[in-house]
């Protein structure tokens, strides 16, 4: 493969122009809100569609409540998921970046935006949400940035996810165009009483189609003609004369709309939707020629189009980055793709193997910076991006160029949205370091495919492994490499509070005989401890002691005290429950009481919910 | 936000034109930075107050559709209703406006106060987040009003509750007095887990040899008498020689966590008349240091003074977090009569950041109150009761803005139409940054402190209808003992949906009795033990399908009334209360036999899709005292953990409590439908199939417009 250099003009360009800037606090990033968004709209369209990547990042009301609730190493995919999805149903976007960008050599081309939404209940049917949640600490570091919280709540930008819209849809009652997937083409026999039915509407609709032709010609006296109409039940559709059949059934719906294919030279029938689903009536619209009906279906469909951009507000930014299914470049992926799902596509489903189904459907390909950084090198997960950037400014040679063309709008007020940019140039290094260039996505867009492949949809990943986890797994806490199975790990809390995880593990030390072997302890809140058993099997036999009466010495006095313990599967549950105290040891004795409530009941214990075997976990020092 | 934003959104509209103008009205807005200057003259202006008029400005009402009020709620389901709303919003603005009066002047003086407070989490403690609820409708209706967030949240005053100062201070005592204990544990850490690998044994020589070398020259010097060598300073500045508290000491710089405990283990193990210490040092970040001490006891009382000042420190930091509780207290220890507008909701969410958690029922939450503020008045009940003040209030609406032009419209309008006092009219001035103005342009509405101004004037005025005459009233008297206003004392609405009224000294519950002749409802006595609660019904059944369902089997006169919770659950009330058990032992055995026979039962259309469920109205309180808040009513449900599908009632003799463990499943996960059906009154079957014709707008409209007159 000849990698095709170009001397790009647009290298040169870059030289001469003044929108390259390497100073984060001068990046041009465009702020959208409700008053520029219509007009920005098809700008973002044209970028979006020119785009190699698009980089997206979010800023929200709040993360995680309680020290527990926070994705941690000791997590599964699936506990990772449950509790991104707890935060991600409950906090609310404030702002919305995206950055469409191109990667040329060793520059990238961005154009960033950077929306401010709020979810404004414009249709006054409690959507897009009923409420949300803030954590004071995000919005004070929000106004320690400078953040217009009345630019917000004023002019954000509303919106509805796609579920969201579709039962709008139904509860506006809009007619709509009978489309023929609604006329069923097999008709059942005709019943008597629906031959009656058939024959009396007809007859209805006959008198009124002529009396409304008779009416063109003749002149008649206002009151005549207003009697008329109401004898013969004619409205108005706009400017066009229509009926309104009331309707019982979906049967009646069919039989109707059958019956009106009788007049289809004239009549065009729609469809009025009841509130709670189903037809309330079907409306027979009369048009004048044949132009005049397609008119009218014109006119149905940008009615329906205008009304529906106006309901979907910034979900048409999402819209659009779905259309061009481009690959999405994020930083915190499972965090952002569950508050994106939620937000703008439909409530997330209860597990992880059908959120990244559902999702891959809107969006095919999401890449997770901090899994191709994995690549690298045994990094530590850094949160903050300006410090990966900085970390790999020392250790590689990969300089990357910012060009933002954008022309941010004067005189506003703070510039936010930076991180969008910034990932936009964590991934142009990191394409650089991978050797992912922009030469090799030149040459062949099936390499690119590949190599973007292998790095795309990994929400959640182990440090120092670049396969894909399974739910067998849990990563360690920090960069040790040791894998560790879930059966390995106890839940341990009821001591006092405050206990640090160098007492607690002198505590149990001489407590029992399990504890000769090696083992670990880590504090995960301040009401519960993990240990970490290095033998396999001396989890259960603690356990074990523990639940019987032969517990003895020094952990009979911890037990007495309060002490208590459960395996990985009672926390398993307790995020699948939803069990989202504030203390970690509140919610396990919880999940205990309600299983012991279940198996009271005889209700047995499925197999598969006893997760133990075989699942991993990497350990870190301790 | 008050309880009666959805009709005043309305009132509003039309008489927004009037208060569009450039509201320049005297208001002192309090923030951070002119708090404590706000707080010392406020303290003399509720001092020499003769009633003090407060509002709140909050995040929102409702944390679900389904926990609004309604006609349904008995008073402890109410209370847990209000609990829940204080528990999970916030209080932004919070109005409070002294009232005085000046004999010289013949009228009242008020201070109207408009703080803006927003809690942050400025204390170092561990465990659970601040955080707080916004109903989206509430911040629009907010935004609708010009509230400044950016006020709020950039530069709002704090606050603790008391009871948050309280685990704070004691934190800070198990603190200081198990410091001992703990640098014990930590030490024996380091030992066991540490020291065995060499560059820490390495790093730890190294630091002996120089600490020995420093405390070499220390002894030295002294014994020679001259100065320390400044050559021991490293280049590194790691090692920096300071006096510390008139003592020799080295101040340690630029290690790491891990080193600086190495460096405390060396120091403990290899010297005796050194100490290790970490103290606060200036700009609040803390500072290592190891200090020469003579002797085991000068060490003892070395050690005991920093501990001493690092408490002190913590204390005054915790005091100086209490920020605008200081005014609850001073409200609250000057036992001054409390005047609020339909209150309860204020109070509580006093009560819950300020003071402490919510009791769990309203006996204890209401005897908690009287404690605190022994005398409060609520100009809304006070209106409707008092026949004199209906006939002044013309049958008019009693929502604050209405009664405040109503009531004083000399006011409303400023002083500049003396003309229109024909009538006795109360005169006040306003007094901000002692500037007296008795002429201003209307302020905002809902602005807390406008809010606060606009009811104690409605109070003022109502005191002077019911014949209270503020020339002979003594300035020593409290106004709250005056006979004419005794009666009207202490209560509140506990809802003001159903009139029911709560004595707050006594705790005794009554009806509204004079203003119920103004409610354009009637509606038949609710019996709670007639009640029971259905969810999970098929979304297409409306309360008239549900009704005609039950009456096929009980009769038509059995089912009194079905009405929607929201659109996935409904009461249904019965004409018997042993019609409840009945009901659900039928739809028990119905669910449990799936044979030819229950298929056709009438009451299968209502079981239709499984997920049915149905209980007592116990089990619905139940359901509000969950913290947990879901849009929608069946998945309240679920969340709340209920496995089962029929609650029977305890009396029932035979299956108690069967548990039916196929889960219940949430119908419709359309979380909207709440909305609009929350709104939608109580359900007079007969009016239902109106409502299906109107569109969704004309019903809330319908609503509001209802409300609006009955408020």
């Amino acid at each position: 493969m000849v990698p095709k250099f170009k001397p790009s003009p647009l290298r040169i360009r870059s030289f001469c122009t003044k929108t390259v800037q390497q100073n984060p606090h001068h990046w041009p990033i465009k702020q959208i809100t409700k008053t520029n968004f219509n007009e920005s709209l098809s700008e973002i369209k044209n970028h979006i569609s020119s785009s190699d990547f698009i980089a997206v990042s979010l800023q929200n009301t709040g993360s995680f409540s309680s020290p527990w609730h926070r994705v941690s190493t000791f997590d599964t995919p699936e506990t990772a998921y449950l509790k991104a999805k707890f935060a991600a149903e409950r906090f609310q976007i404030l702002q919305f970046a995206i950055c469409p960008f191109k990667l040329q050599a060793s520059k990238v081309i961005a154009y960033p935006y950077n929306f401010h939404l709020f979810p404004r209940d414009e249709l006054k049917m409690g959507m897009p949400s009923y409420s949300f949640t803030c954590q004071t600490s995000y919005l004070t570091a929000m106004a320690k940035e400078g953040f217009d919280f009345n630019t917000c709540i004023y002019d954000g930008i509303s919106y509805l996810s796609e579920a969201q819209e579709s039962t709008v849809k139904v509860r506006m009652g809009n007619p709509m165009a009978v489309d023929h997937a609604t006329k069923s083409s097999s008709s059942p026999a005709l019943s008597v009483a629906d031959t009656v039915f058939i024959e009396r509407v007809r007859s209805r609709v006959k008198h009124w189609k002529n009396a409304c032709t008779d009416s063109d010609i003749k002149t008649e006296a206002a009151l005549v003609t207003s009697l008329r109409k109401i004898v013969l039940g004619g409205e108005q559709f706009g400017s066009r004369p229509s009926m309104t059949i009331d309707v019982c059934s979906e049967r009646q719906v069919q039989l109707v709309l059958k019956m009106l294919e009788d007049f289809s030279d004239v009549l065009v029938p729609l469809i009025i939707p009841a509130k709670g689903g189903g037809t309330q009536a079907v409306r027979a619209v009369l048009t004048s020629s044949d132009e005049d009906k397609h008119l009218l279906k014109r006119e149905l469909q940008t009615f329906e189009f205008e009304q529906n951009k106006r309901v979907r507000g910034f979900r048409e930014v999402i819209d659009l980055i779905s259309a061009s299914q481009k690959p999405i470049v994020a930083h915190n992926s499972l965090n952002d793709f569950t508050f994106i799902h939620s937000k703008f596509l439909a409530p997330l489903p209860p597990n992880m193997n059908e959120f990244i189904c559902s999702l891959r459907l809107a969006f095919p390909q999401v890449i997770d910076v901090n899994y191709l950084l994995k690549d690298i090198g045994p990094v530590k997960k850094m949160t903050n991006i300006s410090a990966t950037i900085a970390y790999l400014k020392n250790r590689f040679f990969a300089p990357i160029e910012m060009e933002i063309p954008n022309q941010a709008n004067e005189n506003e007020g703070k510039i936010h949205g930076h991180n969008v940019v910034k990932i936009c140039q964590l991934f142009g290094k990191l394409c650089s370091i991978l050797k992912i260039t922009p030469d090799a996505i030149e040459s062949s867009d099936d390499f690119l495919a590949s190599a973007i492949n292998r790095y795309a949809n990994i929400f959640y990943s182990l440090p120092g492994s670049s396969q894909e986890p399974t739910n067998e797994e849990i990563r360690g806490w920090t960069n040790d490499k040791r894998k560790v199975s879930c059966e390995d790990v106890v839940f341990l809390w009821g001591f006092r509070e405050r206990i640090s995880a160098g007492i607690l593990k002198n505590m149990l030390q001489g407590s029992h005989e399990v504890f000769a072997e090696a083992f670990n302890v880590r504090m995960v809140d301040r009401s519960c401890a993990i240990v970490v058993f290095g033998k396999p099997g001396l989890s259960n036999t603690f356990k074990n002691v523990m639940n019987s009466k032969e517990v003895s010495g020094p952990l009979r006095e911890m037990v007495s005290d309060g002490l208590k313990a459960a395996g990985y599967e009672t926390y398993q549950r307790v995020c699948s429950s939803g069990l989202w105290e504030s203390a970690l040891a509140d919610a396990l004795d919880k999940a205990l009481a309600s299983h012991n409530c279940l198996s009271e009941a005889a209700y047995e214990t499925k197999q598969s919910e006893i997760y133990l075997s075989n699942e991993l976990i990497n350990l870190a020092e301790l | 936000m008050k309880k009666r934003w959805p009709i005043t959104i309305l009132y509003r509209a039309f008489s927004s034109s009037t208060t569009s103008t450039t509201a320049s009205f005297p208001l002192k807005h309090v923030k951070k930075s002119n708090f404590d200057s706000a707080l010392s003259s406020l303290r003399h202006h509720i001092q020499a107050a003769d009633f003090v008029a407060i509002d709140l400005e909050m995040t929102g009402i409702t944390s679900a559709p389904w926990r609004d009020s309604f006609e349904f709620d008995r008073f402890d389901v109410r209370y847990l209703k209000v609990k829940d709303s204080a528990e999970k919003f916030a209080v932004i603005q919070f109005g409070v406006s002294p009232f005085r009066w000046d004999p010289l002047k013949q009228s009242f003086i008020t201070h109207p106060h408009n703080f803006f407070i927003f809690q942050r989490q400025e204390l170092p403690l561990d465990g659970a987040a601040y955080e707080f609820l916004c109903q989206t409708t509430s911040m629009d209706f907010l935004a609708k009003y010009q509230f400044d967030f950016n006020a709020c949240i950039h530069e709002g005053v704090s606050y603790l509750s008391r009871e948050q100062e309280d685990k704070a201070l004691k934190h800070v005592n198990s603190t200081y007095k198990d410091e001992s204990l703990d640098s014990w544990h930590s030490l024996k850490e380091i030992r066991d887990t540490h020291l065995f690998n060499i560059p820490d044994i390495l790093f730890a020589e190294r630091m002996k040899d120089r600490l020995s070398e420093w405390l070499g020259g220390l002894l030295r010097n002294r014994d020679e008498g001259s100065e320390v060598q400044p050559s021991f300073n490293d280049s590194k500045q790691q090692f920096e020689t300071i006096f510390f508290k008139m003592r020799p000491a080295i101040s340690l710089n630029g290690f790491t966590s891990h080193q600086l405990r190495l460096i405390q283990l060396v120091v403990r193990k290899h010297f005796k008349d050194l100490a290790y210490l970490r103290v606060s040092g200036e700009n609040s970040c803390s500072q290592n240091v190891i200090v020469y001490i003579e002797s085991e006891s000068v060490k003892k009382m070395l050690m005991k003074e920093v501990k001493d000042e690092q408490k002190i420190d913590a204390e005054m930091s915790i005091k100086a977090s209490i920020g605008f509780r200081h005014v609850i207290d001073l409200l609250s220890s000057e036992k001054k009569l409390i005047v609020g507008h339909n209150c309860f909701l204020d109070i509580a969410h006093i009560y819950s950041k300020f003071f402490g958690p919510l009791p769990l029922t309203a006996e204890e939450f209401i005897s908690s109150v009287n404690k605190y503020f022994p005398h409060i008045i609520d100009t809304k009940i006070l209106l409707n009761s008092n026949s004199i003040l209906q006939q002044r209030m013309k049958k008019s609406s009693t929502s604050l803005s209405k009664a405040f032009s109503v009531l004083c419209p000399q006011i409303a309008l400023g002083s500049k139409s003396t003309h229109l006092s024909l009538q006795p009219s109360v005169k006040v001035e306003v007094e901000v940054d002692d500037i007296r103005s008795s002429n201003w342009n209307s302020g905002v509405k809902h602005e807390a402190g406008y809010d606060a101004f606009m009811t104690g004037c409605v109070f003022a005025q109502a005191c002077s209808h019911l014949g209270i005459d503020f020339k002979q009233q003594s300035s020593s008297e409290n106004l709250a003992h005056n006979e004419k206003l005794r009666e009207h004392v202490n209560l509140l609405y506990l809802s003001w949906t159903n009139g029911e009224i709560i004595n707050l000294s006594t705790g005794n519950r009554t009806s509204e009795s004079l203003a119920s002749n103004k409610r354009k409802n009637h509606y038949p006595k609710i019996l709670f033990e007639c009640i029971v609660i259905v969810w999970g019904f098929p979304s297409h059944l409306k309360a008239w399908d549900i009704r005609e369902c039950i009456s096929k089997v009980y009769g038509p006169t059995s089912v009194i009334s079905v009405y929607h919770v929201d659109e996935t659950a409904v009461f249904v009330q019965f004409s018997r209360a042993e019609m409840v058990s009945k009901f659900l032992d039928l739809k028990e055995s119905l669910d449990r036999n799936n044979d030819p026979i229950s298929v056709l039962h009438p009451l299968a259309k209502l079981l239709e899709g499984g997920n049915t469920c149905a209980a007592s109205y116990e089990t619905y309180k139940e359901i509000c005292s969950s913290t947990v808040s879901k849009v929608l009513f069946a998945d309240q449900a679920k969340a709340v953990g209920i496995k089962w599908k029929t609650k029977l009632v305890e009396s029932s003799d035979k299956t108690k409590e069967h548990e039916s463990l196929r889960k219940v499943k949430a119908v419709n996960s359309d979380p909207s439908c709440g909305e609009r059906t929350k709104n939608k009154n109580f359900d007079d079957v007969s009016n239902d199939s109106s409502y299906s014709q109107l569109s969704s707008d004309e019903i809330i409209d319908s609503f509001y417009t209802r409300e609006a007159k009955q408020i």
